[in-house]
């Protein structure tokens, strides 16, 4: 690579991860396409990564955070290797494919291998047992009687505990929630990263959202600006 | 009656809310929970407080931010793997 060319690269990486290309680090939203793959690359065998891969570090982050239960160094570990491994393996991605889902796949990974999902499952706080999880409904359980609930709820939320009811939900509910609400996946990009049917991924994602609600809900009466009757 | 759309029923709503929110439905039948909703003083207050769900959510998710040291490190190491490539 001519210095030039290396000054340039450098530049253009050093934007993307300093924030400063605030458009790439954002990513297309939910639904919105890709961008398309520039065709006037030279044919090198790492060409694109930092294009392509590095504006998702903040949403690998996010994804870190929620599988590490809010570790900032266990996450900031798992993303390095998620981005080491990407960048190693990259000319198995197929450029102009979804490389969100191809970074979060990878980084599950990383974490079940680094893990071991089993001891983690049996590890998972039993709140919950799979009669009770079966038992939630998928359609929403809120019954609203305020006039304006968004302000009236969402609006006293406090970050942190929304977070904690997150990392507090059962594993399997927790992934499809986090890849599916902060991570902005569609239904069948969560199926393939997690390697269940689209099904399973639906009936998942609406019981965690309704278990999620009803946690809120709670935090919500106990801090005061929701009445218990207003369930 | 020829002519007249079919309405969904407050149960297929609630069943299928999810779907709608998230845009996963197919276009007529995304048209027909549509018109149930603008119609429906039940179930549009509950699709009012999970489009705010989701909103939030998303909002949560644009703020957690990487931290700087990590992505200095991260860029150096994806660096130096390609100066090691060309050299090599």
């Amino acid at each position: 690579m001519s210095q030039s060319a290396l000054w340039e690269r450098v530049e253009m990486a050093w934007a993307v991860l300093s924030g400063t290309s605030r458009h790439s680090v954002d990513g297309p939203r939910r639904g919105e396409a890709r961008p398309e793959p520039r065709g006037d690359e030279p044919d090198t065998r790492k060409d694109g990564f930092t294009e392509e891969a590095l504006p998702w570090l903040d949403a690998v982050y996010s994804f870190s955070m929620r599988l590490t239960g809010g570790d900032g160094d266990d996450a900031a570990d798992l993303v390095q290797e998620t981005f080491l491994r990407a960048h190693r393996f990259w000319e198995n991605y197929e450029r102009g494919t979804n490389v969100k889902s191809w970074l979060f796949t990878i980084c599950r990974n990383t974490f079940l291998h680094k893990k071991d999902l089993a001891r983690n499952r049996r590890e998972q706080p039993a709140s919950y047992s799979d009669t009770e999880l079966d038992r939630i409904p998928t359609a929403p359980l809120f019954h609203v009687r305020s006039e304006d609930p968004e302000r009236a709820f969402f609006h006293g939320l406090i970050d942190e505990e929304v977070i904690a009811a997150i990392d507090d939900l059962p594993h399997d509910f927790k992934e499809v929630l986090v890849l599916s609400d902060l991570g902005e996946l569609r239904y069948a990009e969560i199926a393939s990263v997690l390697d269940i049917p689209v099904g399973t991924v639906k009936s998942r994602l609406f019981r965690a959202r309704n278990l999620l609600q009803e946690r809120l809900r709670e935090f919500a009466v106990r801090s005061g600006y929701l009445e218990e009757s207003a369930k | 009656m020829k002519g007249m759309k079919k309405m969904m029923s407050c149960d297929d709503v609630m069943a299928r809310l999810w779907e709608f929110l998230d845009g996963e439905m197919p276009e007529d039948e995304r048209q027909a929970l549509k018109r149930h909703l603008e119609v429906c003083g039940r179930c549009f207050p509950v699709y009012d407080f999970q489009r705010a769900y989701l909103e939030y959510t998303r909002q949560l998710a644009t703020r957690a931010i990487a931290p700087s040291a990590l992505r200095k490190q991260l860029f150096m190491k994806i660096l130096e793997l390609d100066g090691a490539e060309d050299v090599g």
